[in-house]
């Protein structure tokens, strides 16, 4: 059996963690095929560096802000020196890069599987709303503001409290226009425009993954409700459920949007209404939690990248635990060094 | 008694733990409780569970009414019948 060489973004397992370690521990758990996996790193602690067991080899690279050419560049050395057929990226920041470039990857011989431009861009939290409705769930009163004037008007349209978020990273509950105008400032200065004021919608917070094939498809998908979170909202306990009408809107999402790659639905459930919060344009880093109850939606993407037939999942049990812990590794300085001085470990 | 697809879907074991596998809620349930709970899951009539109740515990029609209409009410609280 050949080798096929996976690319895996977002490796930091901190107390933030993002979803490469995740996506990296299914493809190696999946044993009818030999992934050799570099991980790709921003700064030379991030823990998956060290995670030998899931990462056969780490590459630092340049931040999205670096500009095309830098990270095209780095790219293609990590394709000669290591081999690279496919490239998952799990990191919000990144997705504009590689959707942009995909054609450029493909020429070179580096797979992706990713939403299309418009689809990244229908996503957005500016559209949740047709979304929303196209999925046959409810949607928050919202509206994307570029100033005070305009955020001291959607507040008092939508009504206290107000949920005050970037259009990428970040997202605060405020009870007051004033602590609305901070959290606005706050966003701003380190996201910039525009900002998004959504109803703050009570209920039970539930989840959903997959993986759409790009032909209106779903190739598989898993409904969670997170049970507990740590101070930055992150799943620290969760169980697997069975929400009829929020996996029927699943379907009728990719359908309608014939979403190519992989997606997490952020909802609200309040009595028989379902709001749909936010899409997320790919796995989220508790994507392991679909792999362990049978759904293993990094090896459907990585199929589905490579071109080859994926059959539908199969249905997953309700009641499964999610139960993450801390743990800690002792390692050589030499990873650490070789990371700092030559970029590579 | 009629009840929705949702108390049919839970899932309850022998010690009483029950589970929505809707919404991922638990809870846990007494012995009373749970012989209520799986009747209802049945569909049994509320004079069909008072019996069962008479049955396997000590109490008088009168109080296994009136645990069978006090357990119903909790469940609507819950909207797990409506």
């Amino acid at each position: 059996m050949d080798d096929i060489f996976v690319a895996v973004t977002g490796i930091n397992a901190s107390d933030n963690p993002a979803p490469g370690i995740g996506v990296a521990r299914s493809l190696k758990e999946y044993t009818s095929l030999n992934f050799k996996i570099a991980g790709l790193a921003y700064d030379a602690m991030e823990p998956g560096i060290y995670m030998d067991w899931l990462i056969d080899k780490s590459f630092l690279i340049p931040y999205p802000a670096a500009g095309y050419k830098a990270i095209i560049e780095r790219i293609l050395y990590i394709k000669h020196t290591f081999g690279l057929d496919v490239i998952i990226p799990t990191l919000d920041s990144e997705l504009p890069f590689y959707i942009k470039s995909r054609r450029e990857l493909e020429l070179h011989g580096i797979k992706t599987f990713l939403p299309s431009d418009e689809q990244f861009r229908l996503r957005s939290k500016e559209y949740i709303t047709s979304i929303a409705a196209q999925s046959g769930l409810q949607a928050p009163k919202q509206a994307v503001v570029t100033s005070y004037k305009e955020l001291v008007t959607a507040v008092q349209e939508i009504g206290l409290p107000v949920i005050v978020k970037g259009t990428l990273y970040k997202a605060y509950r405020a009870y007051s226009i004033e602590e609305a105008m901070s959290y606005f400032s706050k966003i701003v200065a380190e996201w910039g425009y525009p900002v998004i004021v959504q109803q703050a919608v009570n209920g039970e917070e539930i989840n959903v993954i997959g993986v759409g094939d790009g032909a209106g498809n779903l190739s598989g998908r898993v409904a969670v409700k997170k049970m507990s979170v740590t101070e930055l909202g992150k799943i620290w306990t969760g169980v697997t459920i069975h929400h009829p009408k929020l996996l029927e809107a699943t379907q009728q999402f990719v359908a309608t949007s014939r979403w190519q790659g992989a997606f997490e639905m952020e909802c609200i459930v309040e009595q028989d209404k379902v709001y749909l919060i936010e899409i997320n344009p790919r796995f989220p880093a508790w994507v392991y939690f679909a792999t362990g109850v049978g759904v293993n939606l990094p090896v459907m993407l990585l199929k589905l990248a490579l071109g080859e037939n994926v059959e539908s999942a199969e249905e997953y049990e309700a009641g499964k635990l999610y139960i993450r812990y801390t743990n800690e590794q002792i390692c050589d300085m030499a990873n650490f060094q070789n990371l700092v001085t030559r970029g590579e470990s | 008694m009629n009840t929705n697809n949702r108390i049919a879907r839970l899932a309850i074991n022998e010690e009483g733990f029950v589970f929505d596998p809707q919404t991922g809620e638990s809870f846990t349930v007494n012995q009373t409780g749970k012989v209520i709970l799986k009747a209802l899951m049945r569909s049994d009539s509320e004079e069909s569970i008072i019996l069962q109740l008479t049955e396997q515990f000590a109490l008088s029609p009168q109080e296994a009414q009136a645990d069978v209409r006090d357990f119903i009410h909790h469940l609507r609280a819950y909207q797990l019948i409506y």
